[in-house]
């Protein structure tokens, strides 16, 4: 499912990760909601965290409606370089995810 | 005392069960297009006579809101109801590869397992460049069908007038046996005849007609859309009027 960061986020490198370990379909279908589950909630928690009590409701219900436009124009309004702070977030989240992947893999 | 009138009590209001809209909010109507097309379509896969197809597209375009057609500029396909096989991923660009496919990690565990096909879509890569590759490149890949355009009455004799209209055509393909159905490109020409498969479709494309599993085959109607302005978005599309 596209997310409004989506086009933020290279996902790239963790699927490569992803492919080295020897799972079933299963655990694969498992791993890979998880770890698009953390990457969406550690993303939304550092909008959030820029937002005051009302803008977050507002954001919450953009989010709701699925419209990318009015998600992104309303962050550009509120929080000075938004897309940096996703990117940032992101790429430090992906980084433990793949050290964790390559933990697993070795054990 | 038995002719008093009996003492009725109400419900109080907020307990009354009334009907509003929100009810069948998200209420999956694709099912009930499974149903109405079941009596429509013959139990056997062959080509639809001229009166099925004229009835399908009359069904379909008013369940969907938009035109679906069997026929644009006097071009048609051999067929409207085929048997669809699974395809693999395409290269969209140069230096293209199977991880780059994926929005998200669970689009490779969903649609990875498909691999990537060695040759190049019937159209050549989706974009020259990498830096070229835009979103509705992307798209195109995603929502993708493999047609017998070779088979497609005219087509011999006229190669460059076909060619041109049958790439990245827009489609309507419906599983009439769930209703289920998206909105998909023409993006490259097979598969063979003797295979016994009328069409293929993406590894995201047969996710969406529930034919992802098994034997990753079944019977589907497949029809142009008439979109001029190209205002009807490519991916899963559920059912808006009534049928």
């Amino acid at each position: 499912m596209k997310q409004f960061y989506s086009h933020l986020i290279e996902i790239e490198s963790i699927v490569v990760e992803l492919d080295k370990m020897d799972l079933t379909e299963e655990q694969k279908v498992h791993l890979t909601g998880l770890i698009d589950s953390s990457l969406h909630h550690t993303i939304l928690d550092a909008v959030l965290s820029e937002l005051s009590p009302q803008d977050k409701r507002v954001f919450l219900n953009h989010l709701q409606d699925g419209d990318h436009s009015k998600i992104w124009k309303f962050l550009n309004e509120k929080v000075d370089n938004i897309e940096d702070k996703i990117k940032t977030t992101a790429d430090d989240l992906k980084e433990e995810l793949k050290k964790d992947l390559k933990e697993a893999k070795n054990r | 005392m038995l002719i008093s009138s009996p003492n009725k009590q109400q419900l109080p209001a907020p307990n009354l069960i009334v009907s509003h809209d929100g009810i069948l909010k998200g209420y999956d109507q694709n099912v009930l297009l499974a149903q109405i097309l079941s009596d429509r379509i013959p139990k056997e896969i062959r080509p639809l006579d001229s009166l099925e197809e004229q009835d399908i597209e009359s069904i379909l375009s008013r369940s969907f809101g938009f035109k679906v057609i069997a026929e644009i500029d006097g071009i048609r396909l051999n067929r409207n109801y085929g048997l669809i096989g699974g395809e693999q991923h395409l290269y969209r660009y140069p230096g293209d590869n199977l991880y780059a496919h994926a929005d998200t990690a669970s689009d490779f565990a969903n649609y990875g397992s498909a691999g990537i096909a060695p040759g190049l879509g019937a159209w050549g890569y989706f974009a020259p460049t990498k830096q070229d590759f835009s979103e509705i490149d992307k798209q195109r890949e995603r929502y993708y069908l493999a047609v017998q355009t070779f088979l497609a009455p005219g087509f011999a004799e006229n190669l460059v007038k076909y060619r041109d209209f049958f790439k990245f055509r827009k489609m309507l393909i419906v599983n009439p046996s769930t209703g289920q159905a998206v909105v998909a490109v023409v993006g490259d020409a097979g598969p063979a005849d003797w295979t016994g498969k009328h069409l293929g479709g993406s590894p995201e494309v047969m996710d969406a007609l529930g034919l992802a599993t098994g034997s990753r085959k079944g019977p589907v109607l497949y029809f142009f859309i008439d979109d001029p302005k190209n205002e009807v978005p490519l991916g899963p599309v559920k059912v808006k009027g009534e049928a």
